[in-house]
Formats: C-alpha cells, sequence, structure tokens
C-alpha cells in the first residue's frame, strides 16, 4: 500500500464516521440482498468444544438466513480488543464483537458500539428482551442504554471433590459458605489429606480482574465510585477482603498456583476446592468423570454479609455502520442470544443461559439440567448477579493491571496488604479520565 | 545494461553527479520510509494520547507518558530484573560455547559433527513449542524434572512459581537455546585462526593449554566482545516468549524485564503514546550502552591480519 492510498483509507474511514450517524436512521428491517459480515468470537480461538459448538452456531444461522454470510474470526480473549482495535485503525470494521465485559465501556467509547436503541425499533427490541434475565441484561448497559448483549456468561462457582472432603472428615454435603468456613475446610483438608486446600482462578496473567470484583464486593468494597472517578480499592472494606485472602495464603489453606495449574490440578483430583468461572466445568468434568466426585457451591461470602458476586465473560457488540450490515449483524445477535443458542452455550461450552426459562423448559435444557446438577449454584448465583465494572478511559487496561499488580503484591508478597493497595489506587488514579 | 553505463557517461557534468543519488534512491527511500520515519514518528506519537483508532483524535499530553512509566513501581523493578538476565545469560551465551567450541574443535570430524549437532537443535525449536514443552517437564507436582527430584528425596522445586527461582529458570532456558548460536559463531571463528599460527606454538614446547591461553583466546577475542555486546543489548528480549508463555512476568513481577513490561503495558493495549515513550526509552537507553560497547570492542579488539 502506498501513501496515498493510506491517505485515502483515512480520509474515506473519518468520513464514514461522519456519516455514521445520519445513515443510522434508516437502518432497513429486513436483509433482502446478499451481505456478508464478520464476527469476532473468542471462543473460536478455543481448542476444543467451544469453537465446535460456535462454529454449528454459525452454520445453523446462515441457514436459516441464506442473504446473509457470516466470516468468523477467531482471536484469544486478552487479544481480541486489541485486534478489534487494529481492523478498525486499518478501516476494515468488524460488524458484531464478542467483547470482554472489561472493554466494553472501551468499546462504546472508543470502537464505535452501537446502542441497540439508536436503530432497532423499540417494538421488536422489546420482543428480543422477553424472557432474558433483568440481571443478566443489565450487564450489556452503560449509561441507560443496551451495548451489549451478554452472551457466554458465568459467575463463580466453588468447585469441591466431594472424595477429599470425606477423606478429610468433612461432610460433603454441606459445602462451606463462608470464607472462614472455607478456610477451616482448607486445614482440615491439608492436615489429613495430601491434597491442596484450596486454589482459585482469582491472580495470574491472564485472569483479569472480575473474580478480585466479585470477592471485594462480597466485603461491600467496590473498586471505583459510583460517578467512575475515584478509585476505591483502597478503602478499609476492599483492604480487609485483600488481608482474608492474604490469612487464607498465610495460613496454607490457600496454594498460589498459575490460572492453568490450578485447573488441572483440581481436574486431576489433587485439590479439595477451587473458585473459578462455571466456564471450566467442562474441563474438570471430563477428568473428574469415574474418578472423583466433583461438586460445586456458591461463591463464599463474609460472615453473615450478602454475597454479591459478578460475572466473567463476554457481551455481542455491533460495530458496524454500513445500515445493511448493522442489520444483519442485529439479526445475528438476536440468532445467537436465542433460546436455541443458549441451549447450545449452557450445554456444550458451560456457560449461563442468558434466558432462564430454557432451564426448566424441556424442549431446550430440561433434561439435561437434571442430569448435570453442578449447573445450579450458577443459576442460583445469576438472581443475585452483578455487574463486572469496567474502568473508563484509554488506559482502563493499565488501571487494571495495577490495581491487580497490588492485590498480587499484597496476597502473597509478604508486605502490608494496605500499603500496597493504597500504592496501587495512587498511581491507578493518575491514569484516570479527568 | 552496457547501453545505459554509455549513455551514462555522455551527460553534462551536472547530472552526473544526480546520477549516483538516482541508483541510491530506492535503498535511501525505503530506509527513510521503514526506518528513520517511523523513529521520528515514535518520537513526536511519545507526546500524544491515541489508540490508533481513526475515530479517536490524538490528544496531545506532553511528558505525561513519560512520567506514567517511570512512575511505574513495576519499571524498576523490570530494570534491575534485566541486569540479572545479562548477568545471568553472559556465562550461557559466551563462557560455555567458548569452552564447548575451543573443547569439540580437537575431537575426530565425524564426532565434532555430532557433537555440535546436538548442541545446535535447541536453536531450531520453535520458542514458543519448547516453552510450551518445558512447562510439562518443570511443573511442580507431575513434571519429569520434579519426579526426578523427588526420587532423590528431596522436596519438589517450584521452578516457575518459586519468585526467587523463577528468573533463573527462564534465564537457563533462554540460554539452553542460545548455546547452539554462540557455539555456532565461535566455532567458526576458532577454524578462522591461521593453522601456522598453532603449529609454530606448537613447534615452541608450548603445551595444549598454552596454545588456547596464549593463541586462541586472544584471537577469539572479537568474536567474544561482539558476542558479549549481543548478551547485553539483546539477551533480555531473548527470554520474551518464554516470559509470555510459561510466567507472563510473575510470580510478583519477579520474571518481567524491560522489553516484556514495556510491550505488556504499552502494546497489548494499542496505547500507542505508551508504547512510543517507552520505544524512545529504550533506543536512548540501548543506544547509549550500545555506543559504549562499541567503543570498548575497538579498544580491545585484536585481529589477526
Amino acid at each position: 500500500m502506498n501513501r496515498k492510498t493510506f491517505l485515502l483509507g483515512t480520509l474515506a474511514s473519518l468520513g464514514v464516521a461522519f456519516a455514521a450517524p445520519a445513515l443510522s436512521q434508516s437502518t432497513p428491517r429486513t436483509v433482502d440482498q446478499k451481505v456478508t459480515i464478520s464476527y469476532y468470537n473468542y471462543n473460536l480461538a478455543s481448542a476444543g468444544n467451544g469453537a465446535d459448538a460456535t462454529k454449528r452456531l454459525i452454520a445453523q444461522f446462515e441457514a436459516a438466513n441464506p442473504n446473509i454470510k457470516v466470516d468468523g474470526v477467531g482471536a484469544a480473549p486478552n487479544d481480541l480488543t486489541a485486534r478489534v482495535q487494529a481492523d478498525i485503525a486499518a478501516n476494515r470494521v468488524p460488524d458484531v464483537v464478542q467483547m470482554v465485559f472489561s472493554d466494553l465501556d472501551f468499546s462504546v467509547t472508543n470502537l464505535g458500539a452501537v446502542a441497540l436503541e439508536s436503530f432497532v425499533p423499540p417494538d421488536e427490541l422489546a420482543a428480543h428482551f422477553d424472557g432474558i434475565s433483568p440481571n443478566g441484561r443489565k450487564l450489556g448497559v452503560i449509561d441507560g442504554k443496551t451495548y451489549g448483549l451478554a452472551y457466554t456468561f458465568s459467575t463463580p462457582v466453588l468447585f469441591y471433590n466431594a472424595d477429599i472432603f470425606k477423606a478429610a472428615g468433612l461432610d460433603p454435603d454441606k459445602p462451606p459458605k463462608t470464607w472462614a468456613e472455607v478456610k477451616a475446610a482448607a486445614l482440615a483438608i491439608t492436615k489429613k489429606t495430601k491434597a491442596d486446600g484450596l486454589l482459585t482462578g482469582i491472580f495470574g496473567p491472564s485472569a483479569g480482574d472480575w473474580l478480585f470484583q466479585g470477592v471485594v464486593r462480597s466485603n461491600n468494597g467496590g473498586v471505583m465510585s459510583a460517578d467512575r472517578r475515584k478509585l476505591v480499592f483502597a478503602e478499609p472494606a476492599a483492604v480487609e477482603a485483600v488481608a482474608m485472602l492474604r490469612d487464607l495464603y498465610d495460613s496454607g489453606a490457600y496454594t498460589n498456583l498459575d490460572v492453568t495449574a490450578a485447573m488441572e490440578t483440581m481436574a486431576a483430583g489433587k485439590a479439595g476446592m477451587y473458585l473459578q468461572t462455571s466456564a471450566v466445568q467442562g474441563f474438570l468434568v471430563k477428568g473428574a468423570t469415574g474418578k472423583f466426585d466433583l461438586r460445586a457451591s456458591t461463591m463464599p461470602r463474609f460472615g453473615d454479609k450478602p454475597q454479591r458476586p459478578n460475572n466473567s465473560g463476554s457481551a455481542l457488540v455491533i460495530l458496524s455502520r454500513d445500515p445493511l450490515k448493522r442489520r444483519a449483524a442485529w439479526e445475528l445477535m438476536k440468532f445467537m442470544t436465542s433460546k436455541e443458542a443458549y441451549t447450545v452455550i449452557t450445554r456444550d461450552i458451560g456457560y449461563l443461559p442468558l434466558r432462564t426459562d430454557i432451564v426448566n423448559d424441556p424442549q431446550y435444557l430440561g433434561d439435561w439440567v437434571k442430569k448435570h446438577p453442578l449447573l445450579q449454584p450458577n443459576l442460583e448465583q445469576l438472581a443475585i448477579l452483578e455487574p463486572w465494572e469496567s474502568f473508563p478511559g484509554p488506559n482502563y487496561r493499565q488501571i487494571q493491571k495495577m490495581m491487580m499488580d497490588g492485590a498480587e503484591q499484597a496476597v502473597f508478597g509478604g508486605g502490608d496488604p494496605a500499603k500496597a493497595m493504597k500504592q496501587a489506587q495512587d498511581s491507578a488514579q493518575a491514569l484516570m479520565p479527568k | 545494461m552496457s547501453d545505459l553505463a554509455m549513455t551514462a557517461s555522455v551527460p553534462p557534468p551536472r547530472r552526473r553527479h544526480l546520477l549516483p543519488w538516482l541508483y541510491l534512491a530506492p535503498a535511501i527511500l525505503t530506509l527513510g520510509l521503514w526506518i528513520y520515519w517511523p523513529l521520528i514518528d515514535a518520537f513526536r506519537l511519545s507526546f500524544y494520547e491515541w489508540n490508533m483508532l481513526p475515530t479517536a483524535e490524538p490528544k496531545f499530553v506532553g511528558w505525561q507518558n513519560y512520567e506514567n512509566i517511570f512512575a511505574l513501581q513495576k519499571f524498576w523493578q523490570s530494570l534491575n530484573n534485566t541486569v540479572i538476565y545479562v548477568v545471568g545469560l553472559w556465562p550461557l551465551a559466551v563462557l560455555l560455547p567458548l569452552a564447548i567450541a575451543i573443547y569439540t574443535h580437537d575431537l575426530p570430524r565425524r564426532s565434532r559433527n555430532v557433537y555440535r549437532a546436538i548442541i545446535f537443535v535447541p536453536l531450531i525449536i520453535a520458542p514458543v513449542v519448547a516453552a510450551a514443552v518445558w512447562r510439562w517437564l518443570l511443573d511442580p507436582r507431575y513434571g519429569l524434572v520434579n519426579e526426578g527430584i523427588g526420587t532423590l528425596g528431596y522436596r519438589a522445586v517450584r521452578f516457575l512459581q518459586d519468585p526467587k527461582i523463577a528468573i533463573w529458570t527462564i534465564i537457563v532456558l533462554t540460554g539452553w537455546k542460545l548455546i547452539g548460536f554462540s557455539t555456532l559463531i565461535l566455532s567458526a571463528a576458532n577454524a578462522n585462526i591461521n593453522p601456522s599460527l598453532i603449529e609454530a606454538a606448537r613447534m615452541d614446547g608450548a603445551t595444549r593449554w598454552a596454545v588456547i591461553r596464549d593463541v586462541r583466546l586472544p584471537l577469539l577475542r572479537s568474536t567474544v566482545l561482539f558476542l558479549t555486546l549481543m548478551t547485553i543489548l539483546l539477551g533480555a528480549q531473548w527470554s520474551f516468549s518464554y516470559i509470555q508463555v510459561l510466567t507472563g512476568g510473575g510470580p510478583l513481577g519477579a520474571t518481567t524485564n524491560i522489553f516484556y513490561i514495556l510491550w505488556d503495558f504499552g502494546f497489548s493495549s494499542l496505547s500507542v503514546g505508551w508504547s512510543s515513550a517507552a520505544a524512545v526509552i529504550l533506543f536512548l537507553g540501548f543506544g547509549l550502552l550500545a555506543f559504549i560497547l562499541f567503543r570498548l570492542i575497538d579498544r580491545y579488539s585484536f585481529h589477526d591480519n
């Protein structure tokens, strides 16, 4: 590409950006001509089940909508936003993107994510929203507008090995519900068996901050003020939650393993408890089948404070600027958040159904759920789910990294938790939008 | 071709001055477009906040990006680690290969080739594949290495999980791959030494060790200095893929180095300002280092002919 076409391309993309608001008025109600849309999806980049199920869903959609062709583009969850960003910079705007929740704010303010209310007729939107779990729908709402529909999302689940519980003299029918009980159970396990007491997916390079946010929130702490301007993860409630994790680690109840190793250790039946997204369920079940009794409970709470889990996962977001493509993208989004699609997503990949009524409907998940009780804690938590907050501004990723670095230092690094969190908060606050 | 040469000799003096430039133009333009323009633009962009999107306007922020980087606590930790990487890699990238090159030189031809091939193999294994295999080998519970340590009656070593050990694990893995490359270069340099010098030394009654100490090592000095330079300038960079696959810079930032952290904070979110400021810092820092090292090499190199 020479300079001239590069400049022209840039100009053209600027032109499109300016013209977009005007065009959005005239989004057609149906797709009556051939159109190809791109679909950026991280399950496509995964090995195994997630990719197969997603390909099957795309094929089903194309069969039902002969005018629309879908180009699936796979990228790992950590790289997906950078990939989308690079493609927009190169003027290849993706149409539908499976956006990780922590990047949702960024995709609205910087990537041009389109609010569904701005181009879908209200009656059609209301019809599609009917049956969607209100807590699930809230996850994709920023400033009162729906920018994303929760797609593959889950809650933190405490998986436990019932055989190890029995060996340690614990009652597997009464899993620990509070952090204090978790500590006692983990210590009993490390004392009486050779297994690890507790593993988690809270920390690690690929862990993000969703699970950490849930732990902090359960102690009535938070990461950010309500007006999204001030960071508050060094306030006493948050520090107390961090200190609790530190105490778990210091007492030997909590073993620090990296994300992959923790998953493999649990699947190999060598750990008592494992707090992680329900999305790893498929992997754990594969390891446990015929070898040990894998069970699941809800995320632990702090004493008698209410448990406040937040979600992990992703929402589908539309970035198309062309009205026809936007319509086609909406059709794809509707299909991917339909009862049929959610049956596949829940059953074959291991996420939560955004439409809870399919759980008891024998036409969809009814029989499957009866055979797979592991989904229960996940469903219980959907009713009390709170959104995973995404940091604002262009430095949102750096802020998240600083917070997690500070927390990791506080839990495993041996220093004073309050000081580590304060230091992280002070440096991160400088990166918040002013 | 000869036609061109003939017409070129005819034109008046003024045009003759232009001709060399015309021949050089493609090279100059390519260099300018791909090397110097981006370099200068990086300096400019390091003062902006921008994420490369056509929809977003680059925002001038002055020295903010530099301040952000220098304020990062991890930046200083990683600078410290970078020094450890270089110091730790030097024996593996220079000393050991030097010994291997000299030792294998005197072996019979066939066994020498087999020996060197074995040393060279790690170099041609893709780093990411090698890293994945090492992860399994070094696993604290099921890894082959720890099984071995276990049978000897010792406790399992947390090679990649213990903040005190992890950086040395990464250094050894990086070095394991580098040995082949350095051995190859040093063997070639060693084979290039004029045999008559060695012969003359032997006739004078020099022992094997004396030949190595007084003839081979001085003649290998410029190659050793070159490899040292490479290790200092690039050593920490070579470990990038191992850090990325095995530790992600952790535990507690123990294995992160200057290249990794700048990539992590800048490129992973396409913040052009952060990345450019990071690139400028690296460019100036390592530029200065390279300048000093090149001066040293000129001073201490010894050439045979």
